[in-house]
């Protein structure tokens, strides 16, 4: 039962009691960590980013507070795929929200390896969303997101072995957030999620070298939310599945600017390391929006702001 | 046998509201403030920390991270360094000022078991301090030393004397108390039952270890790194120790110095 009449939506064969999903990587896997009350709003979790065996993580500074806007470089420190389905899985589903289970991979065979992982726990599990977009391994990861052949053959083969809804998350860095949306379309992914962290980089001016050991790492925060929303803005106009929106939301106006641009969700990262209330925060902004323009279905705010000279909406 | 400030149980910090109520200089580019909350503040033990921000600001973006010197139900009192474009604004910010608090973060200092207490600071890590000096000062003998570089600290270091009176203070050049460092000092007293506590730069809390060699049985250090999120989520305080992985904001900041790999 939602907690906000008229917010619930079928998000890729996930239906979401309120539009609003935490991304990948930001929240903690142990809900004895979750704050209190602060699962209000919530409308999936996204497990963070699991590999098939367990990574350590990036070595060296991870994190690099910028003008609006956040680097990291954390390199998917995760426990594995064993871990994963026996520890956090069922902690995540525990919260009694949908669970997007984040996976990484660095070939087609370690991806063919985890989903069958997943596979065993499938009723646990709301969505696969495939990480083709973490800038922040050398293997895997936005490698798979920046070439159009390889993302064509990664969703292809996710989608003949994943038994359940499949959603991919994008990286900003792919050549045209066009293609690479229609190709995960035409693909068999159910949604897309556009997108992940921008590539960026520091410099320890003391030290005259590069902040992160990495060189690159992956911006986050308010800095690039013009810049996701453009992404959007995009990648809904070039396919007919539903698009989630990720990148830059810190307070409830930019997530109805997300929903005007055609989102038909948003996931919230960085957003929540100011506000974890933040998602209960969207809710009540598209509620007394819609009620304002007596919109009853958050499927019909979906697209709103493209109904402009001559535009048609949504594709299709 | 495993760590309890690893293993937990621990608590989630939570998101408050407040406004600043003061803000002093201290000297030394030390700024003393106290924040008076909206709600009710849980109760916190030395050590543990709250991340700080200007409310509704997007620049800078996350709060910054400073152990509490004392904490009452709807305040709390912060002493901090303006060591970046951060802390300098933080520092500047005039009474009124709405700020965003997320804490009580990560595991603060374990209830003393020693009858004998020594509180071993490097400057701004005196912080924690203040709250066990006052908090188990009348159960336990407590010593607190303070290292300092020198003399440019003397107006910092009587600060710190006004609220803990019969703190020792030392100095690298000897311009304020006793010459030597923090550890020094210590190392001069120590008994083999005494429980050691400290909070510093990394170098002098690896260099506390030979306490640990001297068989210190309770040895522990606060570590400061970097952080985001404060509740366990993003992953960007990770250091590495003989049972793994942790999160300096929640299984740390406090550890047991047995436990921290100082090379990693």
């Amino acid at each position: 039962m939602s907690d906000f009449g008229g917010l619930q939506i079928d998000v890729g064969g996930v239906v979401l009691d309120s539009p609003v999903i935490i991304a990948s990587g930001v929240w903690p896997m142990d809900p004895s960590m979750w704050p209190e009350a602060s699962l209000k709003g919530i409308g999936a979790i996204c497990s963070k980013g699991t590999t098939l065996e367990p990574r350590e993580g990036n070595r060296g500074k991870r994190i690099c507070e910028t003008h609006c806007g956040l680097l990291n470089s954390i390199g998917l420190q995760n426990g594995g795929s064993v871990s994963f389905v026996q520890n956090d899985l069922p902690a995540l589903a525990s919260s009694g929200k949908p669970v997007i289970a984040n996976i990484a991979f660095e070939t087609l065979e370690e991806l063919r390896q985890i989903i069958e992982r997943l596979n065993s726990e499938r009723d646990l599990i709301g969505a696969l969303e495939m990480n083709v977009s973490c800038p922040n391994v050398s293997m895997g990861g936005m490698s798979w997101g920046v070439d159009m052949d390889s993302l064509e053959r990664a969703v292809t083969e996710a989608r003949c072995k994943w038994r359940g809804p499949l959603w991919v998350k994008l990286s900003p860095q792919a050549p045209s957030i066009a293609v690479a949306a229609r190709i995960c379309e035409a693909s068999g992914a159910q949604a897309i999620v556009v997108g992940n962290t921008w590539l960026g980089m520091a410099i320890d001016n003391d030290r005259e070298e590069p902040f992160f050991e990495r060189i690159f790492a992956g911006l986050s925060g308010p800095a690039i939310f013009p810049l996701s929303l453009r992404l959007i803005w995009e990648a809904v106009a070039s396919v007919n599945i539903p698009v989630v929106g990720c990148g830059g939301i810190c307070g409830p106006d930019e997530a109805l600017s997300m929903f005007l641009a055609g989102a038909s969700a948003v996931a919230v990262g960085t957003g929540l390391f100011l506000d974890s209330s933040l998602p209960v925060s969207i809710c009540f902004k598209l509620s007394r929006h819609m009620e304002n323009r007596a919109i009853a279905n958050i499927k019909d705010l979906v697209g709103r702001g493209r109904h402009f000279r001559g535009e048609t909406g949504v594709a299709g | 046998m495993m760590n309890q400030l690893l293993t937990g149980p621990h608590k989630p910090p939570i998101d408050l509201k407040g406004s600043l109520v003061f803000s002093e200089a201290v000297a030394s580019g030390c700024r003393y403030v106290r924040i008076k909350t909206d709600l009710t503040i849980p109760a916190s033990s030395p050590g543990q920390f709250f991340l700080l921000r200007e409310s509704r600001v997007s620049d800078p973006l996350l709060g910054r991270p400073f152990a509490s010197i004392n904490a009452s139900r709807n305040s709390v009192d912060f002493l901090f360094r303006v060591v970046g474009r951060g802390t300098e604004i933080l520092a500047s910010l005039p009474p009124g000022t709405r700020v965003d608090l997320r804490g009580p973060c990560g595991n603060g200092f374990p209830v003393p078991r020693s009858r004998r207490l020594i509180l071993v600071a490097g400057t701004l890590g005196i912080a924690p301090f203040f709250d066990a000096a006052l908090r188990y000062g009348s159960t336990q003998e407590i010593i607190t030393i303070l290292g300092v570089p020198g003399h440019e600290w003397r107006e910092f270091a009587g600060w710190c004397k006004e609220r803990i009176p019969d703190i020792r203070i030392v100095s690298d050049d000897g311009k304020i108390g006793n010459s030597g460092t923090a550890v020094e000092e210590a190392v001069s007293m120590f008994r083999s039952e005494d429980e050691v506590w400290a909070c510093g730069p990394i170098p002098m809390l690896k260099n506390i270890g030979i306490l640990h060699s001297a068989g210190c049985e309770r040895l522990f250090v606060s570590i400061e790194k970097r952080m985001a999120c404060g509740m366990g989520g993003c992953l960007g305080c990770s250091l590495q120790t003989c049972s793994g992985t942790v999160r300096a904001c929640v299984e740390g900041p406090v550890l047991e110095w047995k436990e921290v790999l100082w090379n990693e």
